[in-house]
């Protein structure tokens, strides 16, 4: 406590001496994660482009929610910062924590990741459409593997079950892993998942995916159509980025978020990404503000009814 | 589908280049800078394997895959069978892979014979986990292939079978061993429903959303539990710490009765191992009680049994070799730190999967040959560190006391950063103390926790699979083996028991 305070009168002191001391990125996720991994690479490039310690620091646990709570309560010092996946838009809706963008300072997005539907691979459905077509004609039948109840790809796996009109057998486990591997051992029909996550099993030659949820192509999967051009409009991607307390400092916040602009532009960052199937992406400041601020909109209005009809 | 090794004449390149790649003194020095820091997270309770491989993940990306996976794989493979020293010495599993070695380890510790203990520790594990390795080196697919037919429904069986080794880990007592294992499976209903994600017994505290965290009660029962017990003085002689090492090597005659104990908990934990989400922890209990079933002096168990030790040593070192063969050849993984091990290969640009073993072969010696390397480091250090290790023990009862309350309350905070985590802990030690007052085992107890949750979500996903129905979870082969089983090994004691009456 004594040195936080310390930190904050020697900040005011000598105007733009920012960051004078080690600072700590929390982390929602577990250690060895997609999240952990993003967040230790970006951090560690911000050391060298701060010159100070950046300490990755993981609190799991509600979705998230244990770790966003602890960051915005911290004081607005620039030195705690943590990491803003795609349920800082979610976690107040599903009842975890009452914490949502509007109470942080967002810094930078730098990544997002899209959502797919994957078969196995030797499966007659080729696309989305012949897909919700088998499924039309036995509702109720097939299932389809996701990463848990309330999580993202649940979400994405509900919304294509309203956007086609059709009636899934949805199957909950934990983690994409659990389901990707029921999907590779014929327990369920399909599952819903990041790109990232399937892309080495479609390269093996177990799985196929059919469907990616977004406007555009994934270009890890460059020959399979996106639900635009299938004429379907539904895909809620995952995205990584950062945030601290709300009141953050101009100067410190602008510093922060170009800290993780330089890591951001990165080789590192950049074969990062490509290898873990996400797509980058960079929002500033004021954009990610936006775009959180509206996902947050998104989930609030869609999610109670779509978890309802799931029940 | 292929065999690892195949046909020898194409692939010794291959293997000659995977020792190659080994044998440069930078990457032998990763490995034993991966072996030391293994030592340490796994003797430390509260740090785990998969904690030690991820945090040092980041730091491999600037290095070659050869010296990243020797680093990472030198943690994994030192930090198991570092977890068993302090379950020996102190009756605190270091990992959640070493709480069957406290049963009898811990015994035999007590009766001054730590040395032995420490030795059989330091030995079987390098045992066990050279066995899962030539397993990962001829038979990695069939092997994987098992792994895969684990759906939801198998998976049940697996984890009914588990909870009914309860009755043989109860130490005698099953009316007791019932009442501790019902309050574990009640335990593991806190959180959120793993169906509905309805919240359950959180009493609105989001921290116990994702259910109670097993590493602090698991330090909590067997550490705190332990040091209150001793400090009310109930075991009044058993107070005094061990003052005699005795031996570190098992003699001729100990071996001979360590080959059947360990043979089944080398196979036990590779196949168990090689189950995606079921590890040491659930393997090392499997082999246990199986070797205690089958043993001539079942009265020996819990009470330090050599056999029993080396069951448990060999069954969750074995299960290295088992998840790395499901992560290696399916890209899936077998445990929690092979999950982590995805992370750091794919950095390198190398995806896990059949296709490993077409593209990247001589990665994949590589990987064994570090493997066997990491398994003997750490068997030296073990044995080496022995002595020392044990002489500890030897400083005052209060000072000890006082390390491992600190080690406790450290370890169960670093875990998840949490304080509610430390208050768990200081919980579970006060009911452990209270069970060992009212001599309640504490096995039950922790299977209930383990196995609970994975026996209802699983149940729970088949019968949405069965769309309700009992037939078809009960006619797949592997579950009706394990209900066969199950029911065989709880009914047979009761048919012995009513055939000996018969015949009086």
């Amino acid at each position: 406590m004594s040195t936080a305070g310390l930190a904050v009168t020697g900040c005011g002191r000598e105007r733009g001496a920012f960051p004078a001391r080690e600072m700590k990125l929390v982390v929602q996720a577990a250690a060895g994660g997609l999240s952990d991994s993003v967040s230790r690479i970006i951090g560690s490039l911000m050391e060298k482009e701060l010159g100070v310690p950046v300490v990755c620091e993981n609190r799991p646990g509600a979705a998230g929610a244990l770790a966003f709570s602890y960051v915005v309560r911290r004081a607005p010092d620039g030195y705690t910062i943590g990491h803003a996946p795609v349920e800082i838009a979610m976690v107040r809706t599903l009842g975890y924590a009452d914490v949502s963008p509007q109470k942080m300072e967002l810094l930078s997005l730098v990544s997002k990741t899209q959502p797919a539907l994957a078969v196995q691979a030797g499966a007659a459905w080729k696309t989305l459409g012949v897909f919700a077509d088998a499924v039309r004609r036995r509702p109720g039948h097939y299932v389809v593997a996701n990463s848990g109840t309330g999580s993202i790809w649940h979400v994405n796996a509900l919304l294509m079950e309203r956007a086609a009109k059709m009636r899934l057998v949805h199957c909950p486990f934990s983690g994409s892993s659990g389901a990707i591997t029921n999907l590779l051992g014929g327990h369920v029909d399909a599952a819903v998942a990041g790109v990232g996550e399937l892309a080495s099993h479609v390269r093996s030659g177990g799985l196929q995916v059919i469907s990616v949820f977004d406007q555009t192509r994934s270009p890890l999967f460059p020959d399979v159509a996106c639900v635009q051009e299938e004429g379907f409009d539904f895909g809620a991607s995952a995205w990584s980025g950062f945030f601290g307390p709300l009141g953050l400092p101009e100067a410190v916040a602008a510093r922060l978020s170009g800290a993780i602009q330089t890591a951001f532009a990165s080789a590192e960052f950049q074969k990062l990404c490509e290898e873990r199937g996400m797509t980058a992406l960079y929002l500033d400041r004021a954009a990610f503000r936006e775009f959180a601020l509206e996902q947050a909109g998104f989930f609030e209005s869609t999610l109670p009814a779509l978890l309802r009809g799931a029940a | 589908m292929g065999c690892g090794w195949g046909s020898v004449d194409n692939m010794s390149p291959d293997i000659l280049a995977g020792l190659m790649a080994v044998f440069q003194w930078e990457v032998l020095l990763f490995l034993a800078a991966g072996v030391a820091l293994g030592a340490v997270f796994g003797a430390l309770p509260g740090l785990t394997a998969a904690m030690g491989v991820a945090v040092l993940t980041p730091l491999t990306f600037w290095v070659s895959a050869e010296k990243g996976m020797a680093m990472l794989l030198g943690i994994y493979c030192g930090a198991i069978p570092a977890g068993g020293i302090p379950a020996i010495l102190m009756n605190i599993p270091g990992t959640p892979a070493s709480i069957a070695s406290t049963w009898d380890g811990y015994p035999l510790s007590r009766e001054g014979r730590a040395g032995l203990a420490l030795g059989i520790n330091a030995l079987l594990s390098m045992i066990g986990q050279l066995a899962s390795v030539l397993f990962l080196a001829f038979a990695a697919f069939p092997i994987a292939a098992f792994g895969l037919r684990f759906g939801p429904a198998e998976y049940f069986g697996l984890a009914l079978f588990g909870i009914s080794l309860m009755a043989g880990v109860s130490g005698g007592n099953v009316l007791k061993g019932m009442l501790a294992g019902i309050v574990g499976l009640a335990l593991a209903t806190v959180g959120l429903d793993p169906m509905t994600a309805y919240p359950r017994f959180h009493f609105g505290q989001s921290e116990f959303l994702e259910g109670i965290s097993f590493i602090p009660v698991m330090i909590g029962l067997f550490g705190l539990g332990e040091v209150l017990d001793q400090m009310s003085g109930s075991q009044a002689g058993l107070g005094q710490m061990p003052q005699k090492l005795g031996r570190i090597l098992p003699n001729l005659s100990e071996w001979k009765r360590m080959i059947l104990p360990a043979t089944m908990g080398a196979g036990v934990g590779t196949f168990v191992g090689a189950i995606p989400a079921a590890g040491g922890d659930i393997a090392s209990v499997i082999a246990w009680e199986q070797s205690r079933r089958m043993s001539r002096k079942k009265e020996e168990y819990s009470k330090g049994s050599v056999e029993g030790l080396a069951a448990s040593c060999t069954a969750c070192n074995s299960a290295i070799g088992g998840a790395m063969t499901t992560m290696l050849t399916l890209g899936i993984p077998g445990d929690a730190p092979s999950a982590v091990l995805i992370g750091a290969l794919l950095i390198h640009g190398v995806q896990p999967g059949p296709l490993l073993f077409r593209d990247h072969r001589t990665l994949v010696y590589t990987i064994i040959f570090l493997m066997m390397l990491a398994a003997v480091a750490i068997a030296a250090v073990n044995m080496l560190g022995a002595r020392p290790l044990a002489k500890a023990l030897q400083i005052p009862q209060r000072w000890l006391w006082a390390g491992i309350l600190l080690m406790g309350i450290v370890g169960s905070f670093a875990l998840n950063n949490s304080v509610t985590d430390v208050w768990v802990m200081s919980a579970a030690g006060v009911g452990g103390f209270l069970f060992r007052k009212a001599s309640i085992p504490l096995g039950p107890l922790v299977l209930g926790l383990i196995l609970g949750p994975m026996m209802e979500s699983n149940l729970r996903r088949a019968l949405i699979l069965s769309r309700g129905d009992w037939m078809p979870i009960l006619s797949k082969p592997i579950v009706l083996f394990f209900v066969v089983v199950t029911v065989a090994s709880l009914g047979w004691p009761v048919w012995k028991a009513v055939s000996r009456t018969g015949r009086k």
